[in-house]
């Protein structure tokens, strides 16, 4: 009887075991193909973008000349869609504007600063105040965790000209 | 055909939206603005062209997406507005850009057409009040 008992103890014991590797090992089975889905910060893969998607800035064009404070500029996006922060759909991003700034790093997320201007909400344009005198702008596009894609979608770095609005 | 349509969005609609009821619709900030950037009003354009969607105030999130103060856009091509508590009808004369996408290429027959956005939440209903554009006219030659 007694015997019998310990046998059923050592059995469920074994199941038990069984059934803890088994979980560990789906675990450690599952995590590396869905790594790839969801780029995390730790993750090296980047989201993929189409060859063919690009961003421009559509207003104001290069090498123009502002005669004001407040400059609009517009972000141009084709072959590629719009979502916001957080959002991960195929072939979409949120645009970042880089101020007076190179390109960042591509595998790390955009840096949130006043020389990177990060658009979360999906929007499409923006005003943005400028000092007098030559300042660049690029547009760089980010997943979901404001990673840049693989290949990064980013604009031509183009240069204005911000004067004071004249006076009478 | 249109009310199977209707039905299959309605459905579609609930399965996404879980709770959101139809009646109820998505709203946008009050200074919100849809307008079309490219081509300008009156404009005479020879061939296919580019259409070029602009919104201020807000954002855009693909279709599907609940978002606050999000939508995607419609264009809207030699027709009327739809019905603006419904979800916007999917044919060639009502374009949906459910990607999120803000351009779109337009190959028109040679002559005059009307084009005008329209704004929509995930479901596909238009916010409340509504975000459209003013109705343009463009003149198409070969």
């Amino acid at each position: 009887m007694s015997s019998i008992r310990l046998q059923t103890l050592w059995l469920s014991a074994v199941v038990a075991t069984c059934v803890v590797t088994g979980a560990v090992a789906q675990g450690t089975g599952s995590a590396p193909p869905a790594a790839p889905a969801t780029s995390t910060a730790t993750a090296t893969p980047r989201t993929p973008a189409p060859r063919d998607a690009y961003v421009y800035i559509g207003w104001p064009l290069d090498g123009a000349t502002v005669y004001s404070n407040h400059v609009k500029v517009w972000f141009g996006t084709r072959n590629f869609g719009v979502a916001p922060a957080g959002v991960s759909v195929k072939n979409t991003g949120h645009h970042h504007l880089l101020i007076d700034a190179p390109l960042p790093p591509l595998d790390q997320p955009i840096p949130s600063d006043s020389h990177h201007l990060h658009f979360g909400l999906g929007q499409t344009e923006t005003v943005i105040e400028l000092p007098p005198g030559t300042h660049t702008l690029q547009l760089l596009m980010g997943d979901a965790d404001h990673i840049p894609h693989d290949p990064p979608v980013t604009s031509k770095r183009i240069t204005i000209n911000v004067r004071a609005a004249p006076t009478h | 055909m249109r009310r199977t349509w209707a039905l299959a969005a309605m459905l579609a609609g609930t399965l996404l939206a879980g709770r959101a009821a139809l009646a109820q619709q998505s709203t946008m900030p009050p200074d919100a603005k849809v307008y079309i950037i490219w081509p300008g009003d009156g404009q005479v354009i020879k061939g296919a062209f580019w259409v070029r969607m602009g919104l201020s105030g807000a954002g855009i999130a693909p279709a599907g997406v609940e978002k606050a103060n999000t939508g995607h856009h419609h264009l809207i091509v030699d027709a009327d507005l739809p019905p603006l508590d419904q979800p916007i009808p999917n044919d060639h004369n009502h374009l949906h850009f459910g990607l999120g996408q803000t351009e779109a290429r337009l190959d028109l027959p040679p002559g005059k057409h009307t084009l005008q956005l329209l704004l929509a939440d995930a479901n596909h209903v238009p916010h409340q009040p509504p975000l459209y554009s003013k109705r343009i006219t463009v003149t198409v030659v070969q």
